[in-house]
């Protein structure tokens, strides 16, 4: 059932993304060679302070995502495995533990040991764990940890404001921290306008995401989930901004043209959770059934700036301090009340029919309140959802026959409730 | 007298507060006895085993007498789950989540400060209580007596004269009774062993280490396999117990401080360091081997064992690790293993 021919429009201007990602190893070869100071940065982390203090970032669970669209992590994570990582933890963690025991090129995943690591607890604990381990097994890699106050369904304005002080306390310990390791001193001009080229990115890509409230949507889902490798690696910089300024200008020509991504649009969903990398060819599945994904949760997360009280100027203005109150209005430290709100709201506003929620074997914070999510969601907003198990970069961990026939009697509930 | 539970995968959660609010603090903790049903329903059997139980028990129904729970923050899964306690365990008064911080530095320490004042002004305008200072120095004074006495009964496991096991139960008492109650039956205890000769004979000497253990029935298992837990770095053990609180600084500061400059859990960053106090554990107790137990999904403790396996290899310290299910019948399925070990060592 994986051969499934794939008949959903692309965008051409999606096609350019080898070309950033060529931009983006490029720099770190070149930071390498000319001895400038590199840093692994879990996703989530301010990377924008990175580049701003010229450091080369490097994003190990991208390049992890790179190895399962090669077919490469299953390897990775066995070999990871007989280093005695257990079975169940992240496969995100276990393929960089593989790739770099191997050796193995950046285009296939690897990743250099870098002259310090920065990770966060925002997304999940493993992020501190994975850079802890790999900084110990690289002999010693300095390693600055973000900690990121937990916020829950009756945590109150009153302990936001004291959050937001805690999270912008350390934001500034990582600049101490970034120039004892590299001797490169802040400077606010240069933080200014990477700030500014990060507000930008992430809005154009918003604007992509809006046009995607069209009937028939313009985008498809590989290109979103194919697309998203700047958000998370090259955040600062001009050059991805030229490439989603592409992929809208495009999109906006199908929408004035009526041209969907897909020829027959019947059902409109949203993706909640990481996709399976190793399988993207997957979500071609769903056009048997003329179905098509509208909205990600996890590529608009990462447009970052989501938050309408802040904007443009104090981004530009205080780079620091917006930095703070971005990491604590993320979606992935929603709480599951938020969570709800949001999705109830995402649903109406790009007129969508139902979701799914990927239960991914490897992200236990995000799958924990699923099931909840789905029946509050079913329950009290009449919103189908359907939960699917699986692994984003384990594919053992898939049953993809199990899967689709989930999808297909989720597809004829939804029919049903179309007619209705 | 009402209680105020706490559901915390470390020992961070201040009972000094729940004192001084004039109630009595509870730990919850798992049964390996019942079945997971309820749950089902909220959290994927591939989570926390632990955590899960105490989430379908709290489900059906706590104590009546518990008015609240405090969820302190341990790891993304009793993290997690907060929300859905907030969503199906109704009836509670009561329901905080406690940031203890993941780091040990000033700012992580100023910021436990914050949220701890934070729990003291819900407790206060929930339950119309005042938490003074003064109540807050008699009950870290209580504390103090309630851990000095742990610290000095744990000491008779390595006599030979306590049983891993009874101790176990006893801190389980601790946790879990009226501590006015505890200190008489702690002194007595402590007057008791200091009669006593060494009763344990031929056992191997174990440091245990890993999640929450919680069920007493599986240290009786490790006795009957020949071993004696003679020390550990247990959140049901020396964690508990670990130092005072200073009882000449502020209160609320000087709480905030004993949690943070207590053995780092694994939960916490840099948990790496847990390797140094294990080290420390070994040397001082003369161990013949560690015993290091997963409960199933526990992914801080997961994380962490490579690392110990090859730290403790190079020391030739003999090391077991165990992923184990939540309940009693996984103990006889890893009989063989123990066993083993016991040969070994």
């Amino acid at each position: 059932m994986s051969n499934v021919k794939k008949t959903g429009k692309m965008l051409k201007a999606t096609n350019k993304l080898r070309n950033e990602m060529g931009r983006h190893f490029l720099a770190i070869e070149q930071a390498y060679r000319e001895g400038k100071p590199t840093a692994w940065a879990t996703a989530g982390t301010p990377v924008e302070l990175l580049y701003s203090m010229g450091v080369q970032p490097m994003l190990p669970e991208n390049s992890a995502t790179v190895s399962a669209a090669l077919k490469k992590s299953q390897n990775f994570i066995e070999l990871a495995e007989d280093q005695g990582y257990s079975y169940d933890l992240c496969s995100y963690f276990k393929t960089n533990v593989g790739a770099v025991l191997s050796n193995a090129e950046m285009s296939e995943g690897g990743t250099r040991k870098p002259t310090f690591m920065l990770s966060s607890d925002v997304i999940c604990d493993t992020h501190v764990n994975w850079f802890q381990v790999q900084s110990e097994r690289m002999g010693g890699v300095p390693h600055f940890t973000i900690d990121i106050p937990h916020v829950v369904s009756n945590t109150t304005n009153r302990q936001k404001n004291y959050f937001k002080k805690y999270v912008k306390e350390q934001l500034w310990e990582l600049i101490d921290f970034i120039t004892e390791k590299t001797g490169i001193e802040y400077n606010k001009e240069r933080a200014q306008n990477v700030a500014q080229n990060s507000y930008n990115m992430g809005k154009i890509w918003q604007k992509v995401f809006e046009l995607r409230k069209n009937i028939p949507c313009p985008v498809s889902t590989r290109d979103t989930f194919g697309g998203l490798f700047p958000l998370f690696t090259m955040t600062g910089l001009k050059s991805p901004i030229k490439l989603y300024n592409r992929m809208y200008k495009e999109a906006k020509e199908r929408v004035n043209m009526g041209i969907g991504a897909l020829e027959k649009e019947e059902f409109r969903l949203a993706f909640l959770g990481i996709p399976f990398w190793y399988n993207l060819r997957f979500f071609a599945n769903l056009e048997r059934w003329n179905a098509i994904i509208c909205y990600e949760t996890y590529v608009y997360a990462f447009s970052k700036y989501t938050n309408p009280a802040i904007t443009r100027e104090m981004v530009v203005k205080k780079p620091v301090e917006s930095m703070a109150e971005l990491i604590l209005s993320f979606w992935y430290i929603y709480d599951l009340q938020t969570r709800f709100n949001e999705l109830k709201k995402i649903v109406k506003d790009w007129n969508l029919d139902g979701i799914l929620m990927h239960s991914n074997l490897s992200c236990r914070p995000n799958a924990c309140n699923m099931y909840d999510l789905k029946r509050k969601l079913m329950d009290e907003a009449d919103i189908p959802s359907l939960v699917i198990t699986s692994d984003m970069n384990d594919p053992r961990k898939m049953n993809e026959t199990q899967v689709l026939n989930q999808i297909e009697s989720f597809i004829e509930i939804l029919r049903k409730s179309k007619r209705r | 007298m009402e209680k105020i539970a706490y559901f915390d995968a470390c020992v961070e959660t201040p009972e000094e507060i729940i004192l001084a609010a004039n109630m009595i603090p509870i730990r919850l903790l798992g049964d390996p006895a019942i079945g997971l049903d309820k749950v089902n329903e909220h959290v994927p059997p591939t989570h926390c085993v632990w955590a899960r139980n105490i989430l379908e028990q709290a489900i059906i129904g706590l104590d009546t007498d518990i008015k609240g729970v405090i969820t302190t923050h341990g790891c993304d899964c009793t993290n997690r789950e907060f929300d859905i306690w907030l969503e199906c365990v109704d009836y509670l008064k009561f329901i905080f989540f406690l940031n203890a911080p993941l780091k040990r530095d000033v700012s992580a320490l100023n910021f436990f400060i914050e949220d701890l004042k934070e729990l003291i002004l819900q407790l206060e305008e929930k339950f119309m209580v005042k938490i003074t200072t003064e109540k807050l120095q008699k009950a870290i004074k209580k504390m103090n007596q309630i851990r000095s006495l742990l610290r000095e009964i744990s000491e008779y496991r390595s006599k030979m004269i306590l049983a891993g096991s009874e101790f176990h139960a006893l801190v389980k008492q601790v946790q879990q009774t009226n501590k006015d109650k505890i200190l008489k039956i702690l002194q007595d205890k402590l007057a008791e062993l200091k009669t006593m000769e060494p009763k344990i004979k031929q056992a191997k000497k174990i440091l245990l280490t890993g999640s929450v253990i919680d069920d007493t029935e599986f240290i009786i298992f490790l006795e009957t396999i020949g071993f004696q837990v003679i020390t550990d770095d247990l959140c049901l053990g020396t964690k508990y117990f670990w130092g005072n609180v200073d009882e000449t600084e502020e209160p609320i500061k000087a709480i905030a401080e004993y949690h943070l400059n207590k053995p780092i859990y694994s939960t916490k960053f840099p948990s790496y360091e847990r390797f140094e106090i294990l080290k420390n554990l070994a040397k001082r107790y003369n161990i013949d081997g560690i015993i290091n137990v997963a409960q199933k999904f526990c992914e801080p403790i997961l994380y962490d064992h490579p690392y110990f396996s090859k730290k403790f290899k190079e020391l030739e310290i003999p090391y077991l690790f165990i992923e184990m299910e939540y309940n009693k019948e996984s103990y006889k399925q890893l009989a063989t293993r123990f066993e083993a070990f016991a040969e070994i060592i």
